[in-house]
C-alpha cells in the first residue's frame, strides 16, 4: 500500500528518470493509457464543458438546477429507484437459488447451467425483439394465461405492469450469469464444513444458513454491485419493449438520458445528467474494483 | 465431492426450469421457420403446433438474407473481430507491464486504468458521441470498434494471470538476450491461453451486445450491425414477423455458438475473478 501512495507521480517520476524499466513499461502501458484519454478522460471533459454553458452562452450551473427541478428528470429517478430496489435483490436470490439447486446431485448438469447462461450471450436488443412479441395482448404469455384459465393481461401497455415486464425479461437474461459466479464460489467452500455441520447434526436449511450464505459473503457482494451497475444502465430494453412509457412508468435513467440527449436535443441538460450518472457509477465501480482484489497478503 | 447421490426432485427442477429458460427461444426459432402469417395463428388453443412449425418454410431465412441483414451479420462480425484482435494485444500489453515490471506507483495506475475501463462504456457515450463525430469518425469502422479495445475486466483478468507466471522464466530469457516484447509475446502469451480466450469472450461479448453506441456514431444503413438491425424491425409500419424472428435467432445463434464452444473458459476464467477469498 505505501508503495501505492506515490501515485502517478511515482511512475511518471520513474519514467522521467530515464529508467529502463520505466520506459518500457510506459510501451506496454501507452495504448491502454491512450484509451483511457480518449475513451474516458476526453468525454468527461466534454460532459463537464457541456454542462456548465447555458443556452445563452454564458457559464454556470443552470443546467443541473432546471434538470433536478425537471419532473421528467424527476420521474426517471424514481422509476430507476424502484426498479433497482426490486430488479437487484430479485435476481441475487434467483441466481443464488439456482446456483445452489445445479451445484451438484443433478444428472448432465452443465447442459442445465448452459441453458440457463445462454440468454447473456444474447444481445439485449434482439432479446427484447423476441420478448417483445411474447408480451403482446395476442402473444404467448396471454396464450398461456389462457389455457391456465387466468385474464389475459395488458403487459407493457400497462402503467403498473410494464416496469415488471421489463424486471422479468432483464432477470430471464441476467440470472444465469450471476449464477456462475455464485457456482464458482459454492466450489469453494470446504467440504469438511458440510461434513462437521451434518455430523453436529444440522438440517438442510440449517446448512444453507449457518455454512453457506456465510461462506458465499464475497462472491454474493461482488455479485451484488456488478449486477447493481448493469442493471442501472438498462437502455436497450426499455427503448425497444416501451420507450420509457406508458406516461413514463418504465423511464429508466438511461433512456430518459437518450431522450434529452437526441429526442428534446438539450445538450446542457444530458452533459449535466451525463455527469451525476458517471460520479454514481464510478462510486460502484471503485467498490466493485475493491472487491475484485484478492484479500491483503494474498496477491 | 461431485459423487453423491443424484436427487430426483432436484433433477426434475432443473429440467423444468431450463425449459422455461429456453421456451423464448424456442418459440423464437419456430416462428422463424413458418410462414408469416401464422405465426400468432396456433396460439389458442395451445397446441403441439405452437411449439413446432405446421407450415415449415424457409422463406424467411431466404429473403432474410437477400436483403439487407446480411450486410449488417458480415459488418458484425468484421467489428467484432478487428476488437478482439487489436483489444486482446492493447490488453494484455498492459496486464503484462502491470504484473512484471516493478515501478512505483504501479498499483495506482493499475486501480486507474482498471477503474476507467470499469466504468460502463454506455454512461459516457453521449459525450463520446459528440467527440467523435467532431473528429470525423461518425460512420466509420473505426468509430464503432474503438469503444471496444480497452476493457477493464479483460486486463484484470489477464494480470491475474500473468502475476501466476513465475518472473524466473522471464529472467533466465531476458539472460539468453530476449528483449520485453520477446519475453512478452513468446513466453507469456503462449502461456496464457485460457487468461487470453476468456479475455477474448468479454470483448467479443461487449461488441457484438453493442446497441446504444453503434445507434449513436453509425447512423448510416452502410453501417448497420446485427444487433441494431435486428430492432430496426419493430419500427416498421408493417412488421414481417417471420422475417424479424429470422433475423433475431440467427443474430442470437453466432454469439450462442461462441458460448457453448467456450463455457467451460468462460465460467472457470471469468468466475474466478472477483471472487475468490
Amino acid at each position: 500500500m505505501t508503495k501505492g501512495r506515490r501515485g502517478l507521480g511515482g511512475f511518471l517520476a520513474d519514467f522521467l528518470r530515464g529508467s529502463r524499466e520505466g520506459w518500457a513499461a510506459f510501451l506496454f502501458l501507452a495504448p491502454a493509457i491512450a484509451m483511457v484519454l480518449v475513451l474516458r478522460i476526453l468525454p468527461s471533459t466534454q460532459a463537464i464543458i457541456d454542462s456548465v454553458r447555458l443556452p445563452n452562452g454564458s457559464l454556470g450551473l443552470g443546467n443541473f438546477t432546471f434538470l433536478l427541478g425537471d419532473p421528467g428528470f424527476q420521474n426517471s429517478l424514481k422509476v430507476t429507484l424502484l426498479f433497482a430496489l426490486i430488479v437487484n435483490p430479485l435476481q441475487i436470490a434467483l441466481a443464488l437459488a439456482l446456483a445452489v439447486l445445479l451445484n451438484d446431485r443433478v444428472p448432465a448438469i452443465g447442459l442445465w447451467r448452459t441453458i440457463l447462461l445462454l440468454p447473456v450471450a444474447i444481445p439485449q436488443s434482439i432479446s427484447a425483439v423476441i420478448w417483445s412479441v411474447i408480451f403482446r395482448p395476442d402473444g404467448p404469455l396471454n396464450a398461456v394465461l389462457g389455457a391456465l384459465g387466468l385474464p389475459e393481461q395488458r403487459f407493457l401497455t400497462s402503467v403498473d405492469q410494464a416496469l415488471f415486464c421489463i424486471i422479468v425479461m432483464v432477470s430471464w437474461i441476467g440470472v444465469g450469469y450471476w449464477m456462475t459466479f455464485l457456482i464458482a464460489g459454492l466450489k469453494d467452500i470446504p467440504a469438511s464444513l458440510y461434513e462437521a455441520a451434518t455430523i453436529d447434526g444440522a438440517s438442510a436449511w440449517q446448512q444453507f444458513r449457518h455454512v453457506t450464505l456465510p461462506q458465499l459473503r464475497r462472491p454474493l457482494t461482488f455479485v451484488l454491485v456488478a449486477d447493481t451497475v448493469a442493471n442501472f444502465l438498462i437502455f436497450a430494453p426499455v427503448q425497444i419493449l416501451t420507450s420509457g412509457g406508458p406516461e413514463g412508468s418504465t423511464d429508466l435513467i438511461m433512456n430518459n438520458l437518450y431522450t434529452r440527449a437526441f429526442i428534446t436535443n438539450d445538450a446542457g441538460g444530458a452533459a449535466a445528467q451525463t455527469l451525476i450518472l458517471v460520479a454514481v457509477v464510478v462510486t460502484i465501480v471503485s467498490v466493485q474494483f475493491r472487491l475484485m482484489l484478492p484479500k491483503e497478503g494474498q496477491a | 465431492m461431485s459423487e453423491r447421490p443424484i436427487q430426483p426432485a432436484r433433477s426434475v427442477a432443473a429440467v423444468l426450469l431450463a425449459a422455461i429458460w429456453l421456451l423464448p427461444l424456442w418459440w423464437a426459432v419456430v416462428s422463424a421457420l413458418r410462414r408469416s402469417d401464422t405465426i400468432f395463428k396456433y396460439l389458442s388453443p395451445l397446441s403441439v403446433w405452437t411449439l413446432w412449425p405446421r407450415d415449415f418454410t424457409l422463406d424467411n431465412v431466404a429473403a432474410l438474407l437477400s436483403g439487407p441483414f446480411l450486410k449488417a451479420i458480415v459488418t458484425s462480425v468484421f467489428v467484432t473481430g478487428m476488437t478482439i484482435g487489436v483489444g486482446l494485444v492493447l490488453c494484455a500489453a498492459a496486464a503484462f507491464a502491470l504484473a512484471v515490471f516493478r515501478f512505483r506507483g504501479q498499483s495506482v495506475v493499475f486501480a486507474c486504468l482498471v477503474v476507467s475501463f470499469l466504468i460502463p462504456f454506455d454512461s459516457i457515450a453521449v459525450p463520446l458521441s459528440s467527440v467523435m463525430r467532431q473528429a470525423g469518425l461518425q460512420n466509420s469502422y473505426l468509430g464503432l470498434i474503438l469503444p471496444g479495445l480497452g476493457n477493464g475486466l479483460a486486463v484484470f483478468m489477464l494480470r491475474q494471470f500473468f502475476l501466476g507466471i513465475p518472473r524466473e522464466l522471464g529472467e533466465a530469457a531476458m539472460m539468453d538476450g530476449l528483449g520485453w516484447w520477446g519475453i512478452f509475446h513468446k513466453i507469456y502469451l503462449p502461456l496464457s491461453r485460457p487468461a487470453l480466450i476468456g479475455a477474448g469472450l468479454i470483448l467479443f461479448v461487449f461488441q457484438w451486445q453493442a446497441y446504444l453506441w453503434p445507434l449513436l456514431i453509425a447512423p448510416n444503413p452502410q453501417y448497420r450491425v446485427a444487433a441494431v438491425a435486428v430492432a430496426d424491425f419493430i419500427g416498421q409500419y408493417d412488421v414481417d414477423f417471420g422475417q424479424m424472428f429470422a433475423a433475431a435467432v440467427l443474430g442470437a445463434l453466432i454469439p450462442m455458438i461462441v458460448l457453448l464452444l467456450f463455457q467451460r473458459d468462460f465460467s472457470s476464467s471469468v468466475a474466478s475473478s472477483g471472487t475468490k477469498e
